[in-house]
């Protein structure tokens, strides 16, 4: 499953704070590892972009969104463990 | 029975909303857990943010923290949100800050700027007055701050100004303090300088007395034995008393004149003269005042032209600058006197204080032991010496000065210690030419051919001697003693060729008056005044009327009868 098109992740924060920084590096961590190492990691400041909040369905930060590939997968709240954040994000077996 | 393809589609789908519900849950889960920051609220077009009080803590924290005063306005300049500074600022506890009027914590005068500031955001300084009555100067900068659905709002930073500003008394406390110090210092030093110089003068004026004394007991005794010889009927050998007499009496006035020249009060007869001729002139005496060991040689510039200034003056100058260089050359060396045509700009002139103009310079170069640039800066001063006491004055280069000056000239000082010194003197260049040897002179007839002098003297020994010197001569003459008796023998119809007289005179009329009013009775009348000092200004002979000539006393009485003979000689002036 690792020859599939890359993942492209966009995350949305409020506001940028030194815990979000970490956060952001975990999560890189994380997607690298678990998703490959092409995954594309977007950090949205929903104090600056309300209405890309709105298109991609967030209603709440932080929410880590899958935009592809399809289906879109939002997960939101504690993004610090790592299964939790593969479990949500990567493609069930049987869903390619 | 659904076929299998719909089947497939079906549990997708299935799945799909799921993992929907599954998301759902975990969002609302996320939520009641507190483990989101924001809520992204939206309505219709607007989009709002919500933050939990997780989120944007740390920029409450820091604006709580900061060493500034912030605080947010309504429009009306009342404060709807304030940090801990600004409480601080104000004087007052946080709790009772909000929802006061800013206004009222400034002084009246400054209202209107908080004013303009409220409508038109920007920056401007304030004055706050804190509640206990203590006062800040702020620097205070507002913004408009559009904040949805509650409308606008003002923010600002106000900061402290009072460091700064102590910080800026402070250095001018510092600098008014050392400008304090300097003048104090300089006001040492003047005082210092003045009683070094009443010290000079105590000296030299000791010093002078001392020699007057010695002249005159010269000429006192000399007439004494005259007197006594007279009287014993002996008339042989009589010139030798009044040779002695007279050498006296010559020194006497060559130091009244040395006192003058450094005063810069001398009257000064400039003619105009030639440089290039007065250096020749002058080599004989010059080397020989200098001595073998030192080899005199002149550089005479080919267009140095003309000059106007009193030659004996200049002849004095360059004897004085002669032995200040053989002074400086006890080993002997090399004395050079030149001249040189001066192309000066007027830029140049300005800087020395001359006219503009064409110059001529004359220098006195020596291999001598030169000057300290301390030295050199106050070699003009007068009393300043560097030889031991009783052998220099301090006069010399002062009485230089003042003559280079008093003729619209200027002198330099070009020396460095062991390199040798050269001393400038720059004269205006005159357009003329230059009057053929005035020294053979001597010789030229002073006879009167029975012209009428009037001599007005309050000095009747003065009076009498000239008078007694030019009725020898052949003229006939008047005297008077004041302004106006010489007015009234004017008046009387007396018919006068010349007249001679003083510039200070008793009587309400001075010299000058007396000629003016002369002239309205005689007009065209030929004057000659005769002074000690230069003391009306201007009377320089540069400054005089034409058919109106000064003459410098002390003068011989020879002298006097040649320049009444040279005056009567040339044509009536127009006027
Ligand atoms: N040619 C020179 N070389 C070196 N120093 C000089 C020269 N001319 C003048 N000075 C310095 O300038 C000082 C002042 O000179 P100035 O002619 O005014 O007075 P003086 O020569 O000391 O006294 P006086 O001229 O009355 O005999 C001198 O004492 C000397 O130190
Ligand atoms: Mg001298």
């Amino acid at each position: 499953m690792s020859e599939a098109a890359p993942y492209r992740l966009r995350l949305f924060v409020a506001g940028s704070s030194a815990r979000s920084q970490d956060m952001i590096h975990a999560l890189r961590r994380t997607c690298r590892q678990g998703l490959g190492p092409a995954t594309e990691l977007e950090v949205v400041d929903i104090f600056q972009q309300p209405d890309l909040a709105e298109r991609n369905g967030v209603v709440a930060a932080p929410t880590l969104v899958r935009l592809s590939p399809a289906p879109v997968r939002r997960l939101v709240g504690d993004l610090s463990d790592p299964e939790r954040v593969l479990r949500a994000m990567a493609l069930g077996p049987g869903a390619a | 029975m659904p076929e299998p393809d719909l089947e497939a589609a079906l549990r997708r789908q299935l799945r799909e909303l799921e993992a929907r519900l599954q998301e759902s849950e975990d969002t609302l889960d996320a939520i009641r857990r507190g483990a989101i920051d924001a809520l992204v609220v939206s309505g219709g077009q607007q989009h709002r943010v919500y933050t939990l009080e997780s989120a944007d803590r740390p920029y409450r924290v820091l604006i709580e923290q900061m060493r500034e005063g912030a605080v947010t306005l309504s429009p009306d300049g009342t404060i709807l949100y304030g940090n801990h500074r600004l409480s601080e600022m104000l004087e007052l506890p946080q709790e009772q800050v909000i929802g006061r009027d800013l206004g009222l914590f400034l002084p009246e005068g400054e209202r209107p700027v908080l004013a303009w500031l409220l409508r038109e955001g920007g920056r401007g300084e304030l004055t706050l007055r804190g509640a206990r009555g203590g006062e800040m100067p702020v620097a205070a900068s507002l913004g408009w701050l559009a904040v949805e659905g509650e409308g606008a709002v003002l923010c600002g930073v106000l900061s402290d100004l009072s460091a700064q500003r102590a910080h800026l008394r402070e250095v001018s406390r510092a600098n008014a303090l050392l400008r304090a110090e300097i003048a104090q210092r300089e006001a040492a030093e003047a005082a210092l300088r003045q009683s070094q110089k009443m010290e000079a003068v105590g000296q030299l004026t000791g010093g002078i007395a001392h020699d007057f004394n010695n002249l005159l007991t010269g000429i006192t005794g000399s007439l004494e034995l005259m007197q006594e010889a007279v009287l014993r009927g002996r008339i042989v050998g009589l010139e030798r008393y009044v040779a002695s007499a007279m050498a006296s009496a010559h020194r006497a006035a060559a130091l009244t004149h040395r006192l003058l020249a450094f005063s810069r009060r001398q009257t000064l007869a400039p003619q105009p003269l030639s440089p290039n001729r007065l250096v020749e002139g002058m080599a004989e005496l010059l080397s020989r005042t200098v001595g073998p060991a030192i080899a005199l040689r002149t550089e005479l510039a080919d267009d140095a032209g003309t000059i106007l200034c009193d030659p004996s003056q200049m002849e004095n100058a360059l004897l004085n600058l002669a032995i200040n260089a053989r002074d400086a050359m006890p080993d002997g060396g090399t004395l050079v006197i030149g001249t040189a045509n001066v192309l000066a700009t007027p830029e140049a002139c300005r800087e020395a204080g001359m006219a503009p103009g064409p110059c001529v310079a004359l220098f006195v170069s020596d291999t001598g032991i030169g000057m300290s640039p301390e030295t050199a800066a106050r070699a003009f001063d007068p009393f300043f010496t560097t030889k031991p006491a009783g052998e220099g004055t301090g006069l010399g280069l002062s009485m230089i000065y003042g003559f280079a000056r008093q003729s619209g000239g200027q002198a330099m000082i070009e020396s460095a210690l062991g390199q040798g010194t050269t001393v400038w003197l720059y004269l205006p260049r005159h357009e003329g030419m230059a009057e053929e040897a005035p020294k053979g002179a001597v010789a030229t007839p002073a006879a009167g051919r029975g012209e009428t002098v009037l001599l007005v003297d309050d000095e009747a020994v003065i009076r009498m001697l000239m008078g007694e010197a030019l009725r020898k001569l052949g003229y006939a003459t008047l005297e008077a003693a004041d302004g106006p008796t010489a007015l009234r023998l004017l008046q009387g119809g007396e018919r006068l060729d010349l007249m001679v007289t003083d510039l200070g005179l008793p009587g309400g009329l001075n010299g000058r008056e007396l000629a003016e009013a002369a002239r309205r009775t005689q007009p065209g009348l030929k004057v000659l005044f005769i002074t000690g000092f230069a003391e009306a200004a201007g009377l320089d002979a540069r400054g005089l009327d034409a058919g109106t000539e000064m003459l410098p006393k002390p003068f011989s009485l020879e002298a006097l009868a040649t320049r009444i003979r040279a005056m009567l000689d040339r044509p009536p002036s127009p006027a």
